[in-house]
Order: C-alpha cells, then sequence, then structure tokens
C-alpha cells in the first residue's frame, strides 16, 4: 500500500508548472532592454551626425549662426525624446525586477515546506490554482475576470494581465478581419521573428493581398500585383507553394470553384492567422503554446481517475476514504464539475489493491470494512448483531455477511 | 532560489538603465551649454559646434557603455536562470482538453461560486457567454464537443450561487458560534442525512448542549436560565427526543454529565466537553455534507486536480519522454502506462487489482468472489476455470465458476 502513497515533496521537479513564472518576467527584460539599445543607438547616430554636419557647414560659412542655433535646438529636442523613451524603459525595468523579486519569493516558499501534507503547501498550491486560473482566462481574453480574480486574491505581481491584454487587443483585431495591429508588433519584434524564422509576417501579407484581389476593383488589382511583388516574391524559395497559390489567385475570382482557390478566400483563414498570431507571440516570450491548465489537469484527471468513476454501478462512487469520519465526500471526478471533462483521459494506473482491512461482504454482494458497519450499525441504533449498509441504507443480520479475503 | 536571489540583487544594483539616463543627461547639459555660448557670442557657432563633436561622441560612448553593462548583467541573470531552473519541456504536443473549453468554463464557474467568489464568478460567466470558446478539435480523442454546446447556459448559476450563498452565511454563523442556522439546515435535510448516514443534526445539537453546559465565562452568552447547565438540560429536554431512537447512548453519557459538572475535568466526559477542535470539526463535517446534498466533493475538485496534476507531472514527463521514442501517446490509452504516488487525502476509491492478471477491475471485468473469499477478477477467473471446476489460486478451495459472485467495492 506504501508505494502509491506519498507525501514527498521534491521541489525541483514540482516547479515545472512554474517555469512561465520566472522566465516571462526575464524575456521582457531582454526585451525592453534591446527597445532602449535599439533607440540609444539609432539616436545617437542622428545627433553624432548633425553635429558633424552642423560644425563642417558652420566652418564653410555656408550656415549662419540661426541656423546652426535651429540645428543645436532640433538635436536637444531629439535627446529630449531620447530621454522621455529611456524613462519609459527604466519605469519597466523597475517594474520588472520587482515582480521578478515577488516571484521568486513566491516559489522560495515552497522550498520552506517539508511535505505536501505541510499546511503551507495547500495555501501555496491554492495560489498556483489561481495563478493557472488567470493565465487560462487571460489566454481566452477574459480579461476583466482576470483583473477581478488578481485583484480579490492580491496576486497581481504573479500574474501576466498587460502581456496577455496586449496579445488579446492583437489576435482581436485579426478575428474581426485587421492585419495592422498585427503587423506593427512584427514590426516591433523584427529581428526575433526573423531569428525563429516566422512566417507571421509572410501570411498577414498574403492575406492582405487576397483582400485586395476580393475587391475586383481594377485600382486595387492593380494594387495587389506591386503589393505581391514587393512583399511575397521576395519568399518565393521559402515558402513555394504560397506564392505560387498568389500568382495564381488573380485568375480565380472570389466565387471560384476551384476548391483550392475557394478556400484562400475563406473567411476561416483570419481564425487561421489570429491562432499563428498567438503562437508566435507565445514562442517568443516562452510561453508555453496552451493554457497551465489544461496541463495541470489533464495529468491531475489521470492520477486521480479510477474506473469507478464512470462506473455504471449507482452510488459506487461514495466509497468511504478515511477512518476518522464515517460519511464521505464526493470524489473529485465523480463530481459533476470534473466528471463530463475526465471522460475521456486515462484512469491511474494502480499495481496494488488499496482497500480497507477486515472486509465482509453483505447479501447485497456490497463489500465494507467490519468496524465500519459496525460503528456506523451502532450509531444508528440498530440492535446487537444487525447491520446497515452505508450506501444503501439496507439492513442485514451480521451473520449473513461473508468474508471477503484481498490479497 | 536563494541563488538566483542574489544574482537578481546584482542585477538590480548594478546593471540598470540608471546610470544610461545620467549620462544621456550630461550629453544634453552640453548641448545646452553650446547652445547658451551661440546664443551670447554667434560668432563662436563654428568652434563651439567643433567643439562640441568629441564631448558628444564620448557622451555617447559612454551611454553604450552603460548599455554593455546592463546586457551582461542581464546574461549572467539568464545564466543563472538556467541553471537553477532548468527548462524542462511541458507535454504540450496533446492537449486532450482543447476540444472542451465549455466542459473547463463550467468547472470553473462552479469552483468560484463553491469558493465563493461570488462577484467573480458572474463577471466571468458573462464574458465568457459573450466570447463563447473555440473548441479545437483534438486527434485521437472522442469529440463531444457538441454536446458540450451551451454547458454554461444550462449550468444553472444562480440557483448554485443561492445555495453557496447559504453555506457560506451558515459557516460564517458557525465561526461566531452560532449553531442556530446549522441545525435548522440540518433539520430540514434530516431525511437526505440520514440516508447518507450522517449524524450533523445530532452533532451540532450535542454541541450546542455543550456549549450551553460550559456556561456564560465559557460562551459568552447572558447570564440567565437559558444558559449553563440549567440551559443545556432544557435544550436536552426540548430536542434530544428526536434523537433517542439512534442516539441513547450518547444522550444518557451526555445527561450524566450534569452530576460531574463541578468537577467535569477530572470525569471521564472531560472530552465530550473540550471545544477545542469541536468547531472546526462541526464546520467540516457541515461543508462535507453540504457539497454531497448537492452531489458535489467537498473539496473543491479543480483544486484538487490541479494540485494533482503538479505531483504528477514529474513522473508522466519522464514517461512521456520514453513514449516519445515508441511513438505512442499516453492521453489515449485506457489507463496510465505508469503508477503515480498521491497524498493519501488525495485517493477516493477503493481500488481492487486482480492478483492473477496485475489488471485494475472495472464493470465489464469486475472482481469475483469464490466461495472460499478469495478474490479476483472476472477475465482472470474465466481463464483459471475454462468452464469447469478449478482451484482457487491462493488456497486449496476448489469450485465451479458459477459458484463465484460479482462483488461491489
Ligand atoms: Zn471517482
Ligand atoms: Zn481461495
Amino acid at each position: 500500500m506504501a508505494d502509491h502513497i506519498t507525501s514527498k515533496l521534491n521541489q525541483d521537479t514540482h516547479l515545472i508548472l512554474d517555469q512561465p513564472l520566472i522566465r516571462l518576467p526575464f524575456e521582457l527584460l531582454r526585451k525592453n532592454f534591446k527597445v532602449a539599445h535599439f533607440t540609444v543607438e539609432k539616436e545617437g547616430s542622428a545627433v553624432k551626425t548633425a553635429v558633424r554636419e552642423t560644425a563642417n557647414a558652420s566652418l564653410t560659412a555656408s550656415s549662419s549662426p540661426d541656423e546652426v542655433l535651429k540645428n543645436v535646438d532640433s538635436m536637444l529636442a531629439r535627446m529630449k525624446g531620447l530621454k522621455r523613451k529611456l524613462a519609459a524603459c527604466q519605469e519597466e525595468e523597475t517594474r520588472l525586477q520587482q515582480q521578478s523579486v515577488s516571484r521568486i519569493r513566491h516559489l522560495a516558499q515552497l522550498y520552506e515546506m517539508q511535505s505536501l501534507d505541510d499546511v503551507k503547501y495547500e495555501e501555496w498550491s491554492r495560489t498556483r490554482l489561481d495563478r493557472l486560473l488567470v493565465d487560462y482566462l487571460l489566454r481566452h481574453g477574459y480579461k476583466e475576470s482576470a483583473s477581478a480574480l488578481s485583484k480579490e486574491k492580491g496576486i497581481e505581481d504573479l500574474v501576466d494581465v498587460e502581456t496577455f491584454v496586449q496579445m488579446s487587443k492583437i489576435r482581436e483585431s485579426l478575428r474581426n478581419q485587421r492585419v495592422n495591429e498585427a503587423l506593427a508588433w512584427c514590426a516591433e519584434n523584427k529581428k526575433e521573428l526573423r531569428k525563429m524564422e516566422s512566417k507571421l509576417e509572410f501570411m498577414l501579407r498574403f492575406q492582405q493581398y487576397i483582400e485586395l484581389v476580393r475587391t475586383q476593383e481594377q485600382s486595387k488589382l492593380l494594387e495587389s500585383i506591386a503589393h505581391a511583388k514587393k512583399y511575397l516574391l521576395p519568399f518565393k524559395d521559402l515558402y513555394p507553394k504560397e506564392v505560387q497559390q498568389a500568382c495564381g489567385l488573380l485568375a480565380f475570382p472570389p466565387g471560384t470553384r476551384a476548391e483550392a482557390y475557394s478556400e484562400i478566400y475563406s473567411p476561416h483563414r483570419w481564425t487561421i492567422l489570429a491562432n499563428l498570431f498567438m503562437q508566435t507571440h507565445n514562442t517568443l516570450l516562452a510561453l508555453p503554446p496552451v493554457p497551465l491548465l489544461h496541463i495541470a489537469l489533464s495529468a491531475g484527471l489521470s492520477a486521480l481517475k479510477t474506473p469507478s468513476c464512470h462506473s455504471s454501478h449507482l452510488s459506487s462512487s461514495i466509497s468511504p476514504t478515511s477512518s476518522s469520519c464515517i460519511t464521505t465526500s464526493v470524489c473529485p471526478i465523480c463530481s459533476t464539475e470534473l466528471n463530463d471533462l475526465a471522460r475521456n483521459v486515462p484512469y491511474a494506473n494502480h499495481t496494488k489493491s488499496h482497500v480497507e482491512s477486515d472486509l465482509v461482504m453483505l447479501p447485497n454482494r456490497r463489500v465494507y470494512a467490519t468496524q465500519r458497519l459496525e460503528e456506523y450499525s451502532r450509531k444508528a441504533g440498530l440492535a446487537d448483531g444487525m447491520i446497515k449498509d452505508l450506501r444503501t441504507g439496507e439492513v442485514f443480520k451480521m451473520e449473513n455477511t461473508k468474508k471477503v479475503y484481498i490479497s | 532560489m536563494d541563488a538566483l536571489y542574489i544574482e537578481l540583487a546584482k542585477l538590480r544594483k548594478d546593471a540598470t538603465l540608471t546610470q544610461s539616463m545620467a549620462d544621456v543627461d550630461k550629453i544634453i547639459e552640453q548641448l545646452e551649454r553650446a547652445k547658451e555660448c551661440i546664443v551670447q557670442d554667434p560668432n563662436s557657432a563654428s568652434i563651439t559646434l567643433t567643439k562640441l563633436q568629441n564631448p558628444i561622441k564620448s557622451g555617447f560612448d559612454k551611454v553604450t557603455e552603460d548599455l554593455t553593462k546592463v546586457d551582461r548583467g542581464l546574461k549572467a541573470y539568464g545564466k543563472a536562470l538556467n541553471k537553477n531552473f532548468p527548462v524542462k519541456a511541458l507535454p504540450t504536443e496533446y492537449d486532450a482538453l482543447a476540444s472542451h473549453p465549455n466542459l473547463i468554463n463550467r468547472a470553473i464557474a462552479m469552483h468560484m461560486l463553491r469558493e465563493g467568489q461570488f462577484s467573480v464568478a458572474s463577471t466571468f460567466l458573462s464574458e465568457a457567454q459573450e466570447y463563447p470558446p473555440q473548441p479545437e478539435p483534438t486527434v485521437g480523442t472522442p469529440n463531444p464537443s457538441e454536446e458540450d454546446d451551451g454547458d454554461l447556459t444550462s449550468l444553472k448559476s444562480r440557483e448554485l450561487q443561492e445555495r453557496f450563498s447559504n453555506m457560506y452565511q451558515i459557516l460564517h454563523e458557525l465561526k461566531a458560534r452560532n449553531l442556530h442556522p446549522a441545525i435548522e439546515w440540518a433539520r430540514m435535510n434530516s431525511e437526505e442525512l440520514e440516508k447518507r448516514g450522517s449524524n450533523l443534526e445530532f452533532e451540532l445539537s450535542k454541541l450546542q448542549y455543550v456549549w450551553l453546559f460550559l456556561g456564560p465565562e465559557v460562551n459568552g452568552l447572558p447570564d440567565d436560565i437559558h444558559n449553563g447547565y440549567m440551559g443545556a438540560l432544557q435544550y436536552a429536554r426540548d430536542h434530544f427526543g428526536r434523537f433517542q431512537g439512534r442516539h441513547l447512548l450518547d444522550i444518557r453519557k451526555l445527561s450524566a454529565a450534569l452530576i460531574y459538572r463541578s468537577n467535569l475535568r477530572d470525569s471521564p466526559y472531560y472530552r465530550t466537553f473540550d471545544t477545542l477542535t469541536a468547531w472546526d470539526d462541526v464546520s467540516a463535517s457541515f461543508t462535507r455534507e453540504f457539497c454531497s446534498l448537492l452531489g458535489l466533493s467537498a473539496e473543491s475538485p479543480l483544486y484538487i486536480a490541479a494540485t494533482a496534476g503538479a505531483i504528477a507531472l514529474p513522473t508522466l514527463l519522464k514517461l512521456a519522454s520514453i513514449v516519445k521514442e515508441k511513438r505512442t501517446e499516453w492521453t489515449t490509452q485506457n489507463e496510465l502506462p505508469v503508477e503515480i504516488a498521491l497524498p493519501s487525502s488525495m485517493i477516493f476509491h477503493a481500488i481492487f487489482v486482480c492478483p492473477v492478471s496485475k489488471e485494475q477491475t472495472t464493470d465489464t471485468n469486475p472482481p469475483m468472489m469464490m466461495p472460499c473469499g478469495h478474490v479476483v477478477a472476472k477475465e482472470s477467473l474465466q481463464k483459471l476455470s475454462k468452464g469447469s471446476r478449478f482451484k482457487c489460486p491462493y488456497c486449496p478451495n476448489e469450485s465451479q465458476p458459477k459458484d463465484a459472485r460479482e462483488i461491489i467495492l
């Protein structure tokens, strides 16, 4: 019986689900730094060039002191702009570092616990569930619920509302058939996207092309050709299939019966684009592609599920578990919340029986521990030698029970 | 975690954008000074600008240097992160739950309601109805998502909310040491409770008796004839009659305690009158019975399942790396290929593993007891007997297959 029961807590492996908690602020810190770095480089070289050119122009007397002053003013304006941008980055930096501190502290709490039975573990694990729920809600775009939950639980530092709200906005715009927000996002992350060989921008451009062709207006068709030349053709080696499709599309107006082309005009492509964007976004930030709650639940459902959970035997699911209380709690997989959801996951593997000792079978074939039966029957005020079925309430003579041996 | 924490502290101290901000300020100052010079003496324009080139350049060199420090700091922190918190791949290739977003939403709504987060729950329910989730069909899973449709609307959330808010009210009163609402609830549901074999109503009444018995010094109730042992006696006379059939022994004990009241501490009834854990105990029993009558588990199933998931994941991941090579998916099979150890509080059913086939019994392959009392799975029995008289594998007893009886554990 010992090997399938444990209260051992191995922190290092226990924190599998918590990787994004620590990784995301780090990824965002890096992104933030790149923005700062890029801005400094850009403004720096502009200002340095401006100083040099102004000096030269002034030396060769081709510009007046007034013009020099005007140039210095515009350099100052640039520098102040740079300072504002850096200040914004610095603010974000402080926020992310503070967030990392809170998160590491939260994880460190787990290392102070001895075992899974530690009362503090329950509290910690409840917070984890709240974090998983917020992650799930945000990925579905349920922003209000996510904010309300994290506020009520005081876990704002442990969840990533802002990141996912930005993501949802762009995803929503794609679902509403707009590419501009997503294209702007691609521009912001150009380097990284190229590094990971992302197809997103190409697909967005392709969609723009499709929309131009869809109109079948002369001017738009001309525009579509220019668009294809600029944004699609350069990728003919990388994405030959799509480029070929694009080239052929002009010959097949919307409503075409050619299946390969009618599909291209389908509004479903927007859903695919929205999903592709979400995937790309999550990969870029080292976020798992599916909600963490799914990962936790599918493992948990299987670990808890037994063949009895979907058994046809009436109420056989309510089996006494602890000897300290006579009545029982409903098993979580048998409970309404999860029962249907657990139907398609495998049940837990057991290599040994797990039953109470000293079992007897009642004439109705139901099996109970003798001690529990006796206690229950005594409390029920039954006469000596009589016992009552814990689930059905039927009353039998003790002498009509039969001992059951389970090895 | 400590090592990571130290690395983060270093980052916060030495590798921030603060220094580069200060150095940008210096460049601005220089530009402003140059501007002033030119304003005062327009003829100095070209010499000022020429002189300005080097300081501006070195100013930016300084800013770049500052940024390099931040970059180095971030890299060091990233390294510490990889060392102390190495990346472990999550099993995301096969998401068996993606095809049931409506069922998950329902489970979440019910979780919020049972946790008493009524306002979050109502925000969630309206958001989820406004933006219904899109099921993503999962390969290899029977897909009941068509049946799931509209589950959230069919979830009688208002009714459920009323029930749980009632539960929280009663628990709240129990916390304030007021048993009456709980007793009233138990009395209203006494028939159902009795069917479950629950003694909740009597346990609550018993505590009320004890609570009165302990008197105003302990219970803080008004010091009158309704309190103290006289009050308890009156309470017993008024209310214990209905329990006589089932709890006569207990009632005798409770009234006998009256005799010992001056010296309860040394009496055999001391334990009955120790209310140290009694209040927590009745609150727990009350919650359990309340949820059970709704057909629900006493603890949030979502909480138990997510916790069990976190406990199970390391084992499953180890397994996943093995089955990946074999190209089979554990999520599509009937039984997990590996045993997962859970805390005993997470075991809810009796489990019978046939000692012959080593398989768990199911509805189609139930446990069968032979006349000698030994139990094997039905399929094992058929294999052992081949339809005729056979010997029990665990004792010398011989029997016919038809003598074996299916048992319900
Ligand atoms: Zn169950
Ligand atoms: Zn035998």
